[in-house]
């Protein structure tokens, strides 16, 4: 579950991360109060959606007047932002943060992310912060210092010395850099983080450390674990389809293509659209229904399916293992008739039971073209899309 | 060596009383596997299937000496139930739940990775089979066939159909690996690709891998330094986006790392087959074993 910036860093707060102090508005009206309580005439506003990039899309402002900060806030809320991690129906920013402007003397790069490789949580640092770390991998790799974390989170004293040394900190400012990077080891354990950054972290010129940005996702299989971050997450950041989908328990990744598919299994699903991608077509989304799919999870599947309106043809495809294929063919039927389907439907079932299934599909008398093989199924879907263009 | 599994292999199920636990139990002594227990906390003393129900694993390993175990716990506790059979000493332990925290999967991965008797495969998978001997998983049984073919996936129903290709062209299998779809496994591709090129019935690999993370370019480099049989592969996700997770925990490309051009490029490099599309995964492996 990804976060917005301000609840990211309430939780550093938490963990004794200083952050300049900010506020978080969401009409026009609260923006006196804001910048009353923060005490200030000049701030960087930001809008908090869930997608980095927000500098390039032109989602952060410099204000050096009261007067600017009203005004930018005014632009920033309800701005859409598209780029590519927001996928093409793009986010709105809801709310947008006003905070203090500070003395920069240097920017630095401190992240926590799992090493599948390693099979550990791992602090990533550098004394190049500012741009996105795989930019800094890529130019000056030399420049990135990589620290496991132990698995109680404490990070252990020589490991901080090491990296306030790489960081190039020294007398005060090594001590408080050093609690910084312990406090951020902590809360990535402790939160059930799957990355936590703080990009930039910066250094005064009084040789303050404080965080100006951050970045939080929490790994989904543990907020059962969490329940003060039920309130993070926020529907309004997730394409409407996404969060329906979330919602009956399917996996669903809205795509940019005009072939809708619905299959059981992940790794099945991807390799269906590759399938269709394969012989000429364009899939319009990742659907797992998972492997218990009932009659209620296959009509969700199809309405999540249909309310992308670029959909021309579907493809359904399952390998009945412990599911029976006679009662995916069931749900089918039924599904296309309750929502009276209208787009052109291609089932390719195979595995258990499958000849019972496909009869039910073609004694339904529906519109349903009954695929053979993978490689049939996704030609059929393919054409069945072009020709309904 | 973790495989081939055999008649002899004697399984227990933790969580042989939930539902899905107590639908996979009966789905393998259907096949033939030799189960001869299980495990749920409070049901000591009971019996399902005919086979005695323990309290603990330790009970369990101990009354029926089994060899492997494969566990149905809720993700919220399966990170616990993976470490009481590591403790109990069973060799094979086989994690089917999908969910479980990452967090919790760090402090079992050290654990397993350092473990003097026990290996853990999955979690998040279908399990293990060796056809026609003994099958411990979800998989179905009947779309395998005793053959040559070693499979090694991240993936379930993907799996599927690629056994499925390979009996249809009557290759048939040896043993199917899932190692499973999460961030983190106990077992990856290296430890089976390796159990296959030791394993006299497999004579040519099919791996089965996705986006995310650097398994199979891992794999990739072990191959072409080790692997002396055919290797065939197909790699799930072209068409991913980046930056999106695709079902699976792990299928996730991250700052332009786990492309699957990215992982198709390295196989090729290494000398194996990749399969272009999913439904020519049985064709590549074929093709394999006439170079």
């Amino acid at each position: 579950m990804n976060t917005h910036e301000y609840q990211a860093k309430h939780v550093l707060q938490k963990f004794g991360i200083p952050i300049p102090p900010f506020r978080v508005v969401e009409n026009i009206n609260q923006v006196e109060k804001a910048v009353k309580d923060l005490g200030i005439t000049k701030a960087a506003v930001k809008v908090q959606i869930h997608a980095g990039g927000r500098g390039k899309a032109g989602g952060v402002k410099l204000a050096k007047t009261v007067e600017e900060i009203h005004s930018h806030v005014k632009n920033l809320l309800g701005m859409k932002i598209i780029n590519n991690q927001t996928g093409p129906e793009g986010v709105i920013a809801h709310k947008v943060m006003i905070t203090d402007l500070t003395e920069i003397k240097k920017e630095y790069y401190a992240g926590a992310v799992i090493d599948r490789k390693n099979g550990t949580a791992s602090l990533i640092i550098s004394p190049e912060g500012g741009m996105d770390i795989e930019e800094i991998a890529e130019h000056t790799p030399e420049k990135i210092k990589t620290v496991p974390i132990p698995e109680n989170g404490k990070l252990r004293g020589y490991q901080l010395i090491q990296m306030a040394k790489f960081m190039g900190w020294t007398g005060k400012t090594a001590k408080e850099g050093m609690k910084v990077l312990a406090a951020l080891a902590k809360a990535f354990i402790e939160t059930d983080a799957s990355l936590l950054e703080i990009n930039p972290l910066v250094e005064t010129p009084s040789g303050e450390i404080l965080a100006l940005d951050a970045k939080l996702s929490i790994d989904n299989n543990a907020l059962f674990r969490h329940p003060e971050f039920a309130e993070f997450y926020d529907k309004t950041q997730i394409p409407s389809n996404e969060a329906e989908a979330n919602e009956h328990e399917l996996a669903y990744v809205a795509l940019d293509g005009d072939i809708g598919c619905m299959v059981n299994g992940a790794g099945l699903a991807m390799a269906t659209m590759d399938i269709i991608q394969h012989f000429g077509g364009k899939p319009a989304n990742f659907l797992d229904v998972g492997g218990s799919a009932d009659v209620q999870k296959v009509i969700e599947g199809f309405k999540i399916i249909l309310s992308d309106h670029n959909v021309k043809a579907i493809l359904v495809n399952i390998f009945g293992g412990i599911m029976n294929c006679a009662t995916i063919g069931e749900a089918v039927v039924k599904a296309v008739k309750e929502l009276g389907l209208k787009v052109p439907l291609v089932v390719r079932m195979e595995g258990t039971n499958v000849e019972a299934g496909r009869k039910i599909l073609a004694d339904s008398k529906l519109d349903i073209s009954v695929a053979k093989g993978l490689s049939d199924a996704a030609q059929m879907v393919v054409a069945a899309g072009k020709k309904n263009r | 060596m973790f495989i081939p599994l055999n008649e002899k292999t004697r399984v227990i199920t933790q969580g042989i009383t939930g539902k899905a636990g107590q639908f996979h139990t009966e789905q393998c002594l259907a096949y033939g596997t030799k189960m001869v227990g299980g495990v749920t906390p409070g049901k000591g003393g009971e019996k399902i299937f005919g086979l005695p129900v323990f309290d603990t694993v330790a009970e369990a390993k101990k009354e029926t000496n089994c060899d492997a175990t494969m566990i149905f716990v809720p993700p919220a506790y399966a990170a616990d139930s993976i470490l009481e059979a590591e403790e109990a000493g069973i060799p094979l332990i086989i994690c089917i739940t999908e969910g479980i925290p990452i967090r919790d999967m760090l402090e079992v991965s050290k654990i397993m990775k350092n473990s003097k008797t026990s290996r853990l495969i999955g979690p998040n998978c279908p399990g293990v089979i060796t056809p026609g001997k003994c099958k411990i998983g979800i998989m179905p049984g009947y779309i395998h066939k005793p053959g040559k073919i070693g499979i090694v996936s991240r993936s379930g129903t993907l799996t599927y159909e690629a056994v499925w290709q390979t009996t249809q062209n009557g290759l048939g299998q040896s043993t199917c690996v899932g190692i499973g779809g999460d961030p983190l496994n106990g077992t990856d591709f290296i430890d089976v690709l390796e159990a296959f090129e030791k394993d006299p019935q497999t004579e040519a690999i099919l791996m089965i891998g996705e986006i995310g993370g650097d398994a199979e370019e891992r794999a990739a480099e072990w191959i072409a330094k080790h692997c002396k049989k055919p290797v065939a592969a197909f790699i799930a996700g072209r068409t991913a986006p980046a930056g999106r997770r695709m079902g699976h925990a792990g299928a996730i490309i991250s700052g332009g790392k786990g492309t699957a051009s990215g992982k198709i490029e390295a196989l090729r490099k290494a000398g194996v087959t990749v399969a272009e599309s999913p439904a020519e995964m049985g064709a590549a492996v074929e093709k394999s074993l006439t170079l």
